[in-house]
């Protein structure tokens, strides 16, 4: 359908950047087919409720050690869980309310020429491996919250910038002529034909980027800024398998998690007459 | 940052090495496995789609979190970015390499049949030489994540350039701090070029001249 969806039959998103691949690659395998079946929607979730349950489980019953005790009490699971959902969620409103005004804009006529050039410069930018982006921002503006959501915006705003300009680049001219015909404004023309039509692409480009987002919160330990990969780096640190395992499972769980929230979120935005 | 570059250029030429040689045999191992799975699972819709899930799902799993996971089984060092990284190159090639063989016009392969070959003489004359530039597209964005993947990897020891972002992160506030980040950043993305463009050259020599572009 699009330049976003080209299947695996074309040169895939890898060519351009580099960075993104991963993200865009799940994005990819996924939003070819056109409606995700609804196997897939309920069984992600209760696969996951599976895991976190025989966790849990595990997690009550288990002889650990003192170090391990305070690593693992609940209170802290709980905090680590809300600082990696707070930096996924922030660092995704930040990108949505930055690339998809941009993405407009770079569509509109006067303006259209700039589009390939600011994709390339986030491809540019993307091309970075992701930890290397972390650990200079932390050097140039030092540890914390803000220093990793601006690294994960960075990191996450190519997704949706790029799926908007094509979204909305492939709505087709007729139907913009149409509404032009029928006496719409440019700004009807947009929220009421445009917009509509390329909400699917959007939204392919927003769960790439929360899935993105989720999983490269979990480096924003690395800085200081909390979230569920601090389990990890302190199993390895202590050398503590339980800790350890523990933050790599709730990692994965809410990655899955995110990434179910983000389908869902595909299938309820979709517009009607595009069934 | 130039002297930091010179002070050091024999170690940062050998873990650019440690690198790439690991990102390539990865990536070698992980096209092996994929097509071989793909070749397997092809012919069944029910069992092609699966793939296609798993290959969705899995790469969603942060690379940090299975590296967490591969430590109590491989231990702290390469084995476990070899797995981590094989791993991750593995998903988008096996997704690739199914679309690629099930997109074979099988009246193709019915009169490669006709011509008398048989099933493993149509896979490899036929089926894998028209899937190729399919699967190849896999490669390229399997080799992209491998880099970065690699990168994070030397948290646990694992060899390449990564060592030099996380001396960064260790040191900071020292004077070599960001030099050392940036050696390491950039020389990734170099080498990331280098390998894309490789790997360009290397689908330009490989693809069957009949379907060449």
């Amino acid at each position: 359908m699009t330049a976003l969806d080209p299947g695996p039959d074309t040169q895939p998103a890898g060519g351009k950047n580099l960075a993104d691949a991963k993200g865009a690659a799940a994005a990819l395998a996924t939003s070819r087919r056109r409606r995700p079946s609804w196997g897939v929607l309920l069984g992600q979730p209760l696969f996951v409720a599976v895991v976190i349950g025989a966790w849990a489980v595990w997690r009550s019953n288990a002889e650990l050690d003192a170090i391990e005790q305070r690593q693992l009490e609940w209170g802290l699971l709980g905090r680590l869980t809300v600082q990696h959902l707070q930096l996924t969620v922030v660092a995704t409103v930040i990108v949505l309310a930055i690339a998809v005004p941009l993405g407009i804009a770079l569509t509109r006529p006067g303006v259209k020429r700039a589009a390939p050039v600011v994709v390339a410069v986030a491809n540019a930018g993307q091309a970075a491996p992701v930890i290397g982006l972390v650990v200079l921002l932390a050097i140039w503006l030092g540890f914390g919250f803000w220093t990793a959501i601006l690294a994960l915006c960075l990191y996450a705003i190519l997704p949706v910038l790029r799926n908007t300009i094509v979204g909305l680049q492939s709505v087709d001219p007729t139907l913009v002529e149409a509404g032009r015909g029928m006496g719409m404004s440019n700004r009807a023309v947009l929220g009421r034909i445009e917009l509509p039509l390329a909400v699917p692409v959007i939204m392919a480009g927003i769960r790439t980027a929360l899935v993105l987002v989720v999983g490269t919160a979990t480096l924003a330990t690395f800085i200081d800024a909390g979230g569920l990969g601090s389990l990890i780096t302190t199993g390895i640190r202590l050398l503590r398998y339980p800790v350890l395992i523990s933050g790599a499972i709730l990692v994965a769980a809410l990655a899955l998690l995110i990434d179910w929230a983000g389908r869902v979120l595909e299938e309820v935005t979709r517009p009607r007459g595009l069934e | 940052m130039w002297d930091y570059i010179t002070e050091r250029h024999s170690q940062l030429l050998y873990q650019s090495y440690q690198h790439l040689s690991l990102v390539i045999q990865c990536v070698l191992l992980a096209t092996v496995i994929a097509v071989g799975l793909a070749v397997v699972v092809h012919r069944n819709p029910r069992i092609a789609a699966l793939a296609g899930g798993v290959s969705a799902i899995g790469l969603t799993i942060p690379s940090f979190a299975l590296l967490g996971l591969l430590i109590p089984l491989a231990g702290i060092g390469t084995a476990t970015s070899v797995v981590a990284v094989t791993f991750y190159a593995v998903l988008p090639i096996l997704r690739n390499a199914v679309v690629g063989l099930a997109g074979v016009d099988a009246t193709l392969i019915e009169s490669a049949r006709g011509m008398g070959m048989g099933a493993i003489r149509t896979l490899l004359r036929i089926e894998i030489p028209l899937a190729w530039p399919v699967i190849l597209a896999g490669v390229r964005v399997s080799a992209q994540m491998s880099m970065g993947i690699a990168a994070i990897a030397a948290y646990v020891l694992g060899p390449g350039l990564g060592s030099f972002i996380f001396t960064g992160l260790t040191q900071i506030g020292g004077a070599n701090a960001l030099n050392s980040a940036l050696v390491g950043t950039l020389g990734v993305v170099l080498l990331a070029l280098v390998l894309d463009a490789l790997l360009l050259l290397v689908g330009r020599l490989t693809t069957s001249r009949g379907i060449r572009v």
